[in-house]
């Protein structure tokens, strides 16, 4: 997949770069905004990385032209520590995820790969997810397993929707912590692998993987393959 | 002090306008009086010496000017009419009575002078004003009187207030400018006492009166400002000696673990260890700065403009349901005491936060089988946010101080977190002009924030 990344700190492009490269993406650097502007309005990228204190042109402004062109392309904000307002700001002026810096390569790349997979619409995902012999209805709010029913708690369910959402993708405690509990901090307390345990405990050991130092991947079970 | 910083200063100004306008008063109402009593005089001047030629006229009419030189006669002889000079004169020009200089017989009012008859100001002439009427075709009748006293009495008026008006306009301005040096001398005092703040003796304060007035009240609020000025210097001084000391232990740590992978006699697997655990020591530190950095953008109010009215039971609901499975997997147990549809006026997310810290401190410094209760209640004075438990709790002395900046207790040095936690809370309680408390809960500790009932 063809990435732009607009950073300005060259140590961080140069490694972005080729951690990315490694990863099997074709990856573009520029420094300044006012040249990815140029460059992303003119050639059709899957994927744009901006940071966000940009010389030429800042990345809020450069997203907001961008989508006023009609450039749909999805787009990741980088952004400095700190601020709390600033992940509403990005995602405001149109970028489709939000990364704080300082982040672990691993969180870039689960976000850019679920970024780089996600379907155009979320909502023309089927209203039944399918996983081997699991269904989950998700108008009715219903999980079984061949046929059985699994009781859930709303979160456990709505834990499961999202990795069904993203099945095969990497997904990170954080991306868990702000898609489904919507918590933009990151509290000590192990709650997001709780919920993981009792949601395991309930739909069979077999389902989901954890990746050690990422994240979680949900895979169909053994027995369907 | 200088005449011309006197002449400048506000106080002067005041006090110059308020004279201008005082003596703008005093000729306006010296300009009212003299014409009101001289338009009087006159015209009682006018009207006496016309009644009284007529009164002649009528004597004429009866009895011809015989009748007329009787009538003057009596008058001056009895003093019936007190003053006034008469001239009678026939159509010839014959003078038939009186020392008035013959005058051409045309009726209506002239103003002769005269030889000073010993009443008027010391070389002036005497002026008389005279009516003069012709008696039916034979003779022509004088009436007059010293219109120099009239004159006179106008003018003793005008030199009265222009007495009044310069004795008032001196004193004004040498009030004015007594007041204001005194003003500008305190004014001084003032000033001197902040430049020697600014040269760095904070200590100073400027010195009070006995007296309170709006300048000592002025006084007192800078005496208050730069006491609370200091206090936050001194805090702000506490709070980098806190980040430096805070900072050495994680850096000291970071460093060995980056001597001993420098070495390069540990095997792979332990080196990659090492280098986990450098990553999770710069993370603490990393944490740290963004606790300080987020503590700092609460404080700055901007997040009040995303204020919205949100049931408070709810969030708190969810908190739980989200923090109970964690908690209870260590073996404490979480109770709640929510009244439910409370509403409050606040920032949902900020809240979330805030109970969450409020949930790891008791999670962290109670022990295992500790019962934590989080409660949402209509308390008098408004709604109370309140995460209680039943561990050691804190000595009484010190129980707000858990909300300062790095503060832990001794005992807590050895648990993990950095003393921020609950100075996050009390900031996002600041925010919502909530109140924090921190008190026993026999045993333990209750901890939370009451918000003020909404009007």
């Amino acid at each position: 997949m063809s990435i732009l990344l607009v950073e300005d700190e060259e140590a961080l492009a140069f490694y972005l770069k080729s951690e990315l490269s490694n990863y099997g993406h074709m990856v573009e650097h520029v420094a300044r905004g006012d040249l990815a502007y140029d460059a992303a309005r003119d050639s059709d990228y899957d994927l744009l990385v901006v940071d966000r204190m940009l010389p030429g042109l800042d990345g809020l402004t450069l997203i907001q032209r961008l989508r006023k062109q009609n450039r749909k392309m999805p787009v990741l904000f980088l952004s400095n520590l700190g601020g709390l307002d600033n992940r509403v700001e990005g995602l405001n002026a149109g970028a489709d995820d939000y990364l704080a810096k300082p982040f672990a390569f691993s969180e870039l790349l689960a976000r850019v790969n679920a970024l780089l997979r996600r379907p155009a619409n979320m909502n023309e995902q089927p209203y039944v997810l399918r996983l081997g012999d699991i269904e989950l209805d998700r108008i009715k709010r219903k999980v079984t397993r061949a046929q059985a029913p699994i009781l859930l708690q709303p979160r456990e369910l709505a834990l499961f929707e999202y990795l069904l959402l993203r099945r095969g993708q990497i997904v990170t405690r954080t991306m868990l912590l702000e898609g489904v509990w919507d918590y933009h901090f990151e509290p000590k307390t192990h709650i997001v692998e709780t919920h993981m345990s009792r949601l395991r405990s309930k739909l069979g050991n077999d389902v989901i993987q954890t990746i050690r130092g990422s994240g979680y991947i949900i895979r169909a079970p053994q027995s369907d393959a | 002090m200088r005449l011309s910083q006197t002449l400048k200063s506000a106080s002067f100004k005041l006090t110059a306008a308020y004279a201008g306008l005082f003596a703008l008063s005093v000729s306006i109402l010296a300009a009212i009086t003299y014409f009101s009593v001289t338009g009087e005089l006159s015209g009682e001047f006018d009207a006496r010496i016309r009644s009284e030629s007529q009164v002649l006229q009528a004597e004429f009419v009866s009895g011809g000017v015989p009748q007329v030189l009787r009538a003057i006669g009596e008058r001056q002889r009895g003093r019936l009419v007190d003053g006034l000079d008469y001239s009678l004169w026939d159509r010839n020009g014959r003078h038939l009575f009186g020392y008035l200089p013959n005058v051409p017989c045309r009726p209506g009012w002239t103003i002769l002078t005269g030889p000073p008859d010993g009443d008027e100001p010391p070389g002036e002439l005497e002026k008389l004003k005279l009516y003069i009427m012709p008696l039916d075709n034979r003779a022509c009748l004088l009436v007059g009187d010293d219109w120099g006293k009239v004159e006179t009495f106008g003018a003793v008026i005008l030199k009265t207030f222009a007495w009044i008006f310069l004795l008032s306009l001196t004193m004004a301005i040498a009030g004015g400018l007594f007041l204001s040096s005194r003003f500008l001398k305190r004014i001084d005092t003032i000033t001197k006492t902040a430049e020697a703040i600014i040269e760095g003796d904070i200590k100073r304060r400027v010195p009070r009166r006995s007296v309170p007035d709006d300048l000592d009240r002025l006084a007192a609020t800078l005496n208050r400002m730069l006491d609370r000025t200091t206090s936050l210097m001194e805090s702000l001084k506490h709070l980098s000696n806190d980040i430096a000391h805070d900072l050495r232990t994680p850096l000291g740590r970071l460093r060995q673990l980056l001597d001993s992978a420098r070495h390069g006699h540990l095997s792979g697997e332990a080196n990659r260890a090492v280098l986990d655990k450098g990553v999770r020591e710069l993370d603490t530190i990393l944490e740290m700065f963004a606790a300080l950095l987020r503590i700092a953008q609460i404080e700055s109010g901007s997040r009040r403009a995303g204020f919205q009215r949100f049931c408070l039971s709810r969030l708190v609901t969810d908190v739980c349901e989200t923090f109970a499975p964690a908690l209870e997997e260590e073996g404490r147990s979480l109770k709640q005491d929510i009244t439910p549809d409370i509403w409050i006026n606040g920032d949902p997310e900020l809240l979330t936060l805030s109970l969450a810290n409020l949930l790891e401190n008791a999670n962290t410094h109670t022990p295992r089988s500790a019962e934590i209760t989080v409660s949402v209640t209509k308390a008098n004075s408004g709604v109370e946010l309140c995460v209680a438990d039943n561990g050691r709790g804190v000595p009484a002395q010190d129980s707000m101080r858990i909300f300062q900046r790095f503060y832990r207790l001794e005992e807590s040095r050895t648990t993990s977190g950095n003393g921020l936690g609950l100075s996050i809370v009390a900031a996002v309680a600041e925010l919502h002009g909530a109140s924090i408390f921190a008190t026993d809960n026999h045993p333990g500790l209750r901890v939370g924030m009451t918000f003020a009932r909404a009007a």
